[in-house]
């Protein structure tokens, strides 16, 4: 089977699942569900046709592992959220619409990981920034989507002038071949390096290009808000991968200055991710919004990952691929149950929320074994890629990075703790009295996405494989594994043993549950008033400024939105003078500018 | 195969036609548009002449595969204005045929006074169609600006004549190398803001937002895609093939054609009335056309014409109809306007994306030959105001499509109820046109190698032999 067979027939799919929407919008989004189904399973047949070169009209293709690794990431993302998707339908103003543009971004995204050349992968790539644009305008929020639209316009733009150098330089547009001109003229790889790296960055959601997440994953649909942290994020990751396997960066700066050993462009791109890292974690902490709140934690993931990435070497690399992974799971897991909340509540609003776990412990379960990994709690799959990042780190002594890494570790436990007791845990709000666990159809995801989960943090053997396959095919040292345990220079990691242990800690802990005493459930109206009445007591509600300390602590948010919206004050400044400079409607301005350019021209013509 | 002076007879003959038979004047219209666009298909490239004394003492009509470019999509796209608003023609049909004769003619003369002939016949009409919206003051104004502009160019012509002895374009090219460049300074220093003030160069422009933004739908897209088409041929004819420029006035041109287009994107980004982002986006893309051809990037200029005008066909049909059916353009007030008319919005839609330069969209290959072009020349500095300015477009473009798409209050979810009330803009005969004419776009963006055939047909035009995007490259080593 040929991957252009794969990609007609799921675009064939997808205009099938257009067709059906519009008569019947439900059965679409469920077909949504089949479609991303038959991707999963064709993109899993693929693997063994890896090599494989394939091209129709100007694009062109070439199967890789590791394109491979990302785009089944991908598809596990948006077959895992698709299943929320008939819920949803009611409350689109286009449900036809985001159906296609949801298994478009899909195709866009696998089609952009298997890119062989410049073009395909701007096409490509542009696809999803624009189809997943419209996606999110169906959201809460159009100013949202205007930004995140402007943010990638930034990165792609900036992106298509260095693949456009590169072809000027080469001559030719194919990746793998085309950097391989650079070598010998570092100035021109410099600018190619971080010119190439910015649609990257923009789209992990590095600082200062992070504006978009919060915003973009706040108010898209909650559909939508899993494929776009779990999923599209992990596209810059990739732009991040070529700059250090086609690219070569380390051997391009390889005689330029070094900052603990690291070439200097590589570690200013990696401190970056340090900065996001503490950015993204100190935000996070603040928000009220869990979607925000997410999103935030999305932006210190993407500095991991990037970190991870960048070092390219036998454990940081792996361990960077690995938290791909682990984190795209752990987010589209909490984003869907934050929307399966939204979706019984109406809110994400934590201080509006609390005590679901009485009403919905199944999706209270599932949350927190998906946020026990994003903060990197053993036995879950975050555990072991945060280990061999830092790990990674240690090996090459990068301090300061390393301490940004741990301070996001454990700023991370306070994140993800939030949203676990402010909706989860506490007092349940009368008004939620009535609100029912998850369907049995959402649940689905769910169960797929924790297994998945365990299974990573347990035998993450797996996927660290495919990874080393990854790692050979790029041409690095490939990361060890002995049974169950991951040999690293430091020492090993057992992971199946510290389930174990984990396991029994756990077992420990039920039977206390177990056998103590009850306690008395009391709910948001119990609050003790000294013979007042209360009549606001959402503002009694514990988890109402939940962190007010820590608040304080951080209280100036940084001005990077502020920017943006300078830069475009600016730009509207401008306009507006050009406007009223020559757009006059008195002839006599016009004649004024035409002697001007007289005088101009005459000068410089003399001249 | 066919004499190319029928483009200019025929609409001119069915004028006076349509004088004497005033009951059928559309018709008429009608008439003459379509035979000029199956004319305009057969005509082939090769020298017309006229009167019978050879060049360069009598008149000649010149067509190259560049003008056959300019002609075939000129007269397409006034056959599919006329049609689409063949309801508003009213009294103008005159009018309209006049200007098809003289846009016919400016793009196929070969003679600079010819052209000066045209260009008046055309801006003629053009002053008694922009007065088609009442707002008289406008019209004056254009007439005033454009009226100083013809002086301009018709006195650059007669200081050539003084000059070369000659007012053939063959024949003045061949002779203005011999001349010296500040010599030659005034003469194109005037001819350039003659033809500036129809191409909507910046410090002459100002005639366009008072004439744009209150046309209809019939003379927006007139002017915006098929008068401001045509300067732009003629500006490329003109400038690329006929007047030597030293180095010095290519600079300052240049800076001049670039600074139109930084200004009129920035000053498309600030508006919030529909018809005047388009327009001031047109001025925009002006400069950067402009900016193009005085780079001598025939081939990138072209197709971005082709991207402009059609996208600007659409989009300012649409508009037309915004105010015709809302009596508004102030995209705040249609907000969700397209969630009642989604095929329209559609084809609004892909006009819109191709002219930001989105993948598979003919503005997109526009854009990668614009790059590959400046790339090659050596120029680092104008792909990074091409990318800088797209970004603005984008993002000005993108602010209009989600108000027109997505109805609703920040914080809300956008939701049918919150759109403006429910009006049908185009009747199903237009939809149907702006539909196919935005499927135009995507084919023509796809099959890009068709498009190189078509537009080029296996030969540089005007001589421009910079390299272009065609498939077989991404294709690299296989």
């Amino acid at each position: 089977m040929t991957f252009i067979t794969v990609l007609i027939t799921l675009l064939a799919l997808s205009v099938v699942t257009y067709l059906v929407s519009l008569i019947n919008n439900k059965l679409g989004a469920y077909f949504t569900i089949v479609t991303s189904l038959v991707t999963l399973l064709l993109l899993f047949l693929l693997k063994n046709s890896i090599g494989q070169l394939a091209s129709i009209s100007l694009f062109t293709f070439k199967l890789t592992t590791v394109g491979w690794y990302f785009s089944m990431v991908m598809v596990v993302v948006y077959f895992t959220s698709a299943f929320l998707n008939p819920f949803w339908m009611k409350k689109m103003i286009y449900p036809a619409a985001y159906n296609l543009f949801y298994l478009v971004s899909l195709i866009g995204t696998i089609g952009m990981f298997f890119a062989r050349d410049f073009i395909t992968l701007f096409i490509f790539w542009e696809t999803v920034v624009w189809t997943s644009t419209f996606i999110i305008q169906m959201g809460k929020s159009r100013k949202s989507s205007y930004v995140y639209y402007v943010v990638s316009a930034i990165g792609s733009m900036v992106t298509l002038f260095a693949m456009m150098l590169v072809y000027q330089v080469s001559g030719t547009l194919e990746i793998s071949v085309a950097f391989n001109a650079l070598t010998g003229q570092p100035v021109l790889a410099l600018i190619v390096f971080f010119t190439f790296l910015l649609a990257g960055l923009s789209k992990i959601g590095i600082f200062p290009f992070h504006v978009w997440l919060p915003m973009a994953h706040g108010s898209a649909p909650h559909t939508f808000s899993p494929v776009l942290s779990g999923g599209l994020v992990k596209m810059g990751a990739f732009i991040a991968y070529i700059s250090v396997s086609a690219f070569a960066a380390y051997e391009a700066f390889s005689s330029s200055f070094t900052i603990m050993g690291i070439p200097a462009p590589i570690y200013i791109i990696m401190v970056l991710g340090a900065i996001s890292i503490v950015v993204g974690t100190v935000m996070a902490i603040r928000q009220d919004d869990a979607k925000k709140l997410l999103a935030y934690s999305s932006v210190a993931n993407g500095g991991y990952i990037l970190i991870g990435i960048l070092l390219f070497d036998q454990l940081a690399f792996a361990g960077g691929m690995l938290h791909l992974v682990s984190h795209a799971i752990a987010s589209a897991t909490a984003f869907i149950t934050i929307a399966i909340v939204a979706h019984r509540t109406g809110t994400t609003k934590m201080s509006k929320l609390g005590g679901m776990i009485h009403k919905m412990p199944i999706t209270y379960t599932v949350y927190l074994i998906a946020i026990i990994s994003m903060a990197g709690i053993p036995p879950m799959g975050g555990f072991v890629s945060k280990w061999l990042i830092l790990q990674g780190l240690a090996d090459h002594g990068l301090l300061f990075i390393a301490a940004a890494a741990f301070f996001g570790s454990i700023g991370s436990f306070m994140y993800v703790f939030r949203p676990l007791s402010a909706v989860f845990l506490g007092q349940l709000a009368p008004k939620h009295e009535n609100v029912k666990e998850a369907s049995i159809m959402m649940q689905i995801p769910m169960y797929l996405l924790t297994i998945a989960t365990l299974l990573i943090g347990v035998f993450p053997k797996i996927i660290l494989k495919v990874i080393a396959g990854i790692q050979a095919e790029a041409g690095i040292q490939e990361i060890v594994m002995v049974g169950n345990t991951i040999v690293v220079a430091n020492g090993v990691l057992d992971t199946f043993r510290v389930f174990v242990v984990f396991g029994y800690g756990f077992l420990i802990a039920l039977v206390i549950f177990i056998l103590r005493r009850k306690s008395r459930r009391v709910t948001l109206m119990d609050t003790y008033t000294s013979a007042e009445f209360v009549h606001t007591p959402e503002l009694l509600h514990y988890s109402s400024n939940f962190y007010a300390p820590f608040e304080r602590l951080t209280k100036k948010p940084y001005p990077v939105l502020n920017l943006y919206e300078k830069v475009s004050i600016k730009i509207k400044e401008i306009g507006h003078m050009a406007e009223s400079l020559f757009s006059s409607p008195k002839p006599a301005v016009t004649i004024f500018w035409i002697i001007i350019v007289f005088a101009i021209f005459f000068l410089g013509g003399v001249l | 195969m066919n004499n190319p002076v029928l483009l200019i007879i025929i609409p001119l003959l069915l004028a006076f036609v349509s004088v004497i038979i005033k009951k059928a004047g559309k018709w008429i219209l009608l008439l003459g548009v379509l035979i000029n666009t199956v004319l305009a298909f057969f005509i082939t490239t090769g020298e017309t002449i006229i009167g019978g004394f050879l060049p360069p003492a009598g008149i000649n009509l010149v067509v190259t595969q560049f003008t056959l470019v300019g002609v075939i999509l000129i007269n397409s796209l006034m056959l599919l204005t006329i049609i689409m608003s063949i309801d508003l023609v009213g009294k103008y049909s005159v009018i309209l045929l006049t200007a098809l004769a003289g846009i016919n003619g400016m793009l196929l003369t070969g003679d600079l006074f010819n052209l000066f002939i045209f260009m008046e016949i055309t801006v003629i009409a053009a002053y008694i169609l922009s007065a088609q919206a009442k707002k008289y003051h406008h019209t004056i104004t254009y007439l005033i600006i454009g009226s100083v502009g013809s002086t301009f160019y018709l006195l650059g012509i007669i200081l050539l004549y003084h000059l070369t002895g000659s007012l053939n374009m063959a024949d003045v090219a061949a002779k203005l190398p011999l001349l010296t460049t500040k010599e030659l300074l005034v003469p194109i220093l005037l001819i350039f803001i003659g033809i500036g003030v129809e191409v909507k160069l910046l410090p002459v422009s100002g005639w366009v937002k008072g004439v744009y933004a209150h046309a209809n739908r019939l003379i927006a897209p007139l002017f915006a895609s098929i008068i401001a088409g045509t300067a732009l041929f003629v500006f490329g004819k003109l400038f690329v093939s006929v007047l030597p420029l030293s180095d010095t006035l290519t600079m300052l041109i240049l800076v001049m054609s670039v600074m139109t287009f930084v200004f009129g994107e920035f000053a498309a980004f600030k508006q919030k009335q529909v018809k005047e982002i388009l327009l001031f986006s047109s001025i925009g893309q002006a400069g950067l056309i402009t900016a193009l051809f005085i780079s001598g990037l025939v081939y990138a200029a072209v197709i971005l014409i082709i991207s402009n005008v059609v996208s600007k066909l659409i989009m300012f049909t649409i508009a037309g109809a915004f105010t015709e059916k809302y009596q508004t353009d102030n995209y705040h007030s249609l907000s969700g306007v397209f969630v009642h008319n989604k095929i329209t919005g559609i084809a609004f839609t892909i006009a819109a994306l191709s002219m930001t330069g989105i993948p598979l969209l003919i503005g997109f290959y526009a854009k990668l030959n614009i790059l590959i072009g400046f790339f090659h020349a050596g120029n680092y500095v104008l792909p990074v105001i091409v990318l800088l300015m797209t970004i603005v477009e984008g993002a000005y473009i993108i602010k209009l499509l989600l108000a027109l798409w997505a109805p609703g209050k920040e914080g809300q979810v956008s939701l049918e109820s919150f759109a403006v009330e429910k009006k049908q803009l185009l009747s199903v005969k237009n939809t149907a046109i702006c539909l196919i004419v935005a499927l135009v776009l995507i084919v023509g963006g796809t099959l890009i190698d068709t498009t190189s055939k078509i537009v080029t047909n296996g030969q540089p035009l005007l001589g421009d032999e910079s390299p272009y995007f065609i498939i077989s490259q991404s294709k690299g080593g296989e």
